[in-house]
């Protein structure tokens, strides 16, 4: 079978990605990025100075290639029967983060304030180009349909957010890896596996059948739909209970989706508390990743907590699995040879986490970047380490603030103004603390403020590396749920129903409230 | 009495009531057509599951797919059964998609001089949503339809 489809569409994909990109370079797109950035400074505008170039050539050539070239039975041609869907998701990403999302920050930010709550509608309801781009995808798929020349691209999809992790691997440190290891083997442990028991229990008394009493408890306990496809075949589920348990599954995933963040606002959640709940709380993995990056999408620490919590459930799903049926054995009475151990732990085992590990051992050698540019930002005081000169605290600057260091009651802080004074920089992190620590007690006017801040400011720098490395995986983890997004059909979830629909809703729920309860008690800002 | 009859049938109760009509209406020495339809949600199962690696998610497929076939199987022999008591001649045709539109395109490739199918079931029954029984189906149908009552359905 040939599967690379004659079509013009991946050209055309192509033809409108120049367009962007010359529209942007040109300058013709100047009134409509204006508008877009209500005031402030249009902050996509160097992706759209790139990014569209280099993957509208991409497109029109092998576009071309697709639509005129001849095409052979074999691995190249199915691999690049993936191009197509591939560049419509990435295109749809586009569309979604640089115009569609900003055009609805602009309307929310033109109704004004919701209620006392001090934020616009897009922050509450977490209407970002993620939540958007997942909403894109289920629309498409399910108004439009899939077109049958993006069918393989679309489901490699998947590969995004595989990806995503592996990269994710390096942006943590040694500490930060063993601390959220730490945390979420405990919460998952007790999440995961309680779950797990609770939906047995209650099957057992709802007297549901021992089948759909497996699928279910996986399904609610470690990973939503991926746990179910994995324990459906082991506990031999009938058609009809895997229908109940996906259907369920995807309602509720997506629900907590659009929920979870606008909660997370509302409790002035920190990225670690979010993390912490949302890859805790939510039954499907994918929505753990699309909660997180709504809940923070400039930013990937949400994320990388959540995508922590996330591949705990994945390794422990082989651990489940196992469990599973060696209880579907010992109730039903079936042969017991029928559980392979081994099989079991090499089949379910998810080989993209052997990718992350690899990716943080390489990073912990330095190889990416210097340790110490992995803490969102480094110090750095000197021309060497990024400080520009420019930044050093000017004449009049320096007076003010001579003029009211008798105001500064503290020796430490007293003696780091002086330092700061002397040397018109920042000149070690400890100063640079204390400078911080002297800005919140804010016995200095707001101007002294300002001009404290803006010399903290100068002397801490984001890695350039890290910061590519940040951009990328942010790109694939929306590349990656958009597609996911067009294989969320509505039909299926309508599927929701039965006695999945009660136990999970139960489930669901406790597992949620009980989760933030604990988050917010016992997880701080940091760990 | 009707000589070809397009008659379809899943096996739920709406469905059974749907064969039974289909027997009491057809002639002595007629034909049915029993259509299956395996709606189009089934291919949508796998939802957004991006954890399992492929060996996982083809396991699930063909698992899936051998489950959907048993439970067919053993509809057709149900049916053959009734088919063979009464003597008539029965050919059973398996289409995926959406439901009505799988009728339609089954009453496009022959004449038939009726489509009997069963009724949605009333409110609060349990079950697949897959509606078969639409507006649409009606309005483009060509050929008589019989809807047979649900068992449960008061009068």
């Amino acid at each position: 079978m040939i599967y690379t489809q004659k079509n013009p569409a991946l050209f055309i994909i192509g033809l409108f990605m120049l367009a962007i990109w010359y529209s942007a370079d040109s300058g013709l797109m100047g009134p409509v990025l204006e508008h877009l950035a209500s005031g402030k400074s249009y902050k996509y505008y160097d992706e759209l100075g790139t990014l569209p170039l280099y993957f509208g050539l991409f497109s029109v050539v092998t576009g071309l290639w697709h639509w005129l070239g001849r095409h052979r039975e074999g691995h190249l041609d199915y691999y690049s029967s993936t191009i197509a869907g591939g560049m419509l998701i990435l295109f749809i990403t586009m569309l979604v983060r640089w115009f569609i999302a900003p055009e609805i920050e602009v309307i929310s930010i033109s109704l004004g304030e919701v209620g006392n709550t001090g934020k616009y509608a897009h922050d509450l309801f977490g209407l970002n180009y993620v939540v958007l781009g997942i909403v894109a995808g289920i629309v498409i798929v399910n108004v439009f349909r899939v077109p049958s020349w993006a069918g393989n691209g679309v489901r490699l999809s998947r590969l995004g957010l595989k990806t995503g992790v592996i990269l994710l691997g390096a942006l943590y440190s040694a500490a930060e890896l063993k601390n959220l290891g730490g945390l979420s083997v405990l919460m998952i442990g007790f999440f995961v596996l309680g779950s797990v028991g609770i939906v047995l229990w209650i099957g057992s008394r709802r007297n549901i059948s021992h089948s759909m009493g497996g699928v279910l408890s996986a399904g609610m306990g470690v990973c939503g739909v991926s746990a179910t496809v994995a324990v459906a075949p082991v506990v031999q589920a009938k058609p009809v209970e895997i229908a109940y348990t996906i259907g369920t599954i995807l309602l509720w995933g997506v629900g907590c989706m659009f929920l979870f963040p606008i909660i997370g606002h509302l409790l002035d959640m920190s990225y670690v508390q979010f993390g912490a709940w949302a890859g805790t709380g939510i039954l499907n993995s994918a929505q753990v990743a699309g909660a997180a990056l709504a809940f923070q999408p400039d930013g990937i620490e949400t994320l990388m907590v959540a995508e922590i919590f996330n591949i705990t459930r994945v390794l422990i799903l082989p651990v489940v699995v196992l469990w599973l049926a060696v209880w579907y054995v010992r109730k039903e009475g079936a042969d017991a040879a029928q559980v392979n151990v081994g099989r079991v732990v090499i089949t379910k085992f998810p080989v993209f986490v052997i990718g992350f590990i690899l990716m943080f051992a390489l990073s912990t050698t330095g190889i990416f970047a210097p340790a110490s540019h992995y803490q969102g930002k480094y110090f750095g005081n000197t021309a060497e380490l990024g400080f520009n000169t420019e930044n050093l605290l000017k004449t009049g600057q320096i007076e003010l603030l001579k003029a009211e260091a008798h105001k500064v009651e503290r020796t430490d802080h007293r003696d780091a103004l002086n330092r700061l004074i002397e040397n018109g920089k920042i000149m070690s992190i400890d100063e640079g603390n204390t400078i911080l620590s002297m800005i919140k007690t804010a016995y200095l006017s707001d101007e002294a403020n300002k001009i404290l801040n803006t010399a903290h400011k100068a002397v801490y720098h984001t890695a350039k590396k890290i910061e590519v490395f940040r951009e990328w995986i942010t790109w694939l983890f929306a590349f990656g749920l958009v597609g996911l997004g067009m294989q969320i059909t509505v039909s299926s979830m309508k599927q929701a129903g039965g006695e999945p629909a009660i136990i999970g809703g139960i489930v669901g729920f406790i597992k949620a409230a009980l989760s933030l309860i604990v988050v917010i008690l016992f997880i701080g800002d940091t760990v | 009495m009707f000589q070809h009859i397009l008659l379809a049938s899943h096996g739920t109760e709406g469905a059974i009531a749907a064969e039974t009509m289909a027997l009491r209406v057809c002639a002595a020495n007629g034909r049915i057509d029993h259509l299956i339809v395996v709606p189009e949600f089934w291919q949508g199962m796998t939802g957004d599951d991006w954890l399992n690696n492929g060996i996982t998610r083809d396991r699930f497929r063909d698992y899936l797919d051998s489950a959907l076939r048993q439970d067919i199987e053993q509809h057709c022999k149900r049916i053959n059964q009734k088919m063979s008591d009464r003597g008539l001649a029965c050919r059973h045709v398996v289409l995926s998609g959406k439901p009505e539109q799988a009728v339609l395109r089954q009453a496009g490739t022959q004449t038939y001089d009726l489509v009997v199918i069963g009724s949605p079931r009333p409110d609060g029954k349990l079950g697949l949503r897959s509606a078969m029984l639409t507006k649409k189906l009606i309005c483009t149908l060509k050929t008589a339809v019989l809807i047979a009552p649900h068992p449960e359905q008061n009068t």
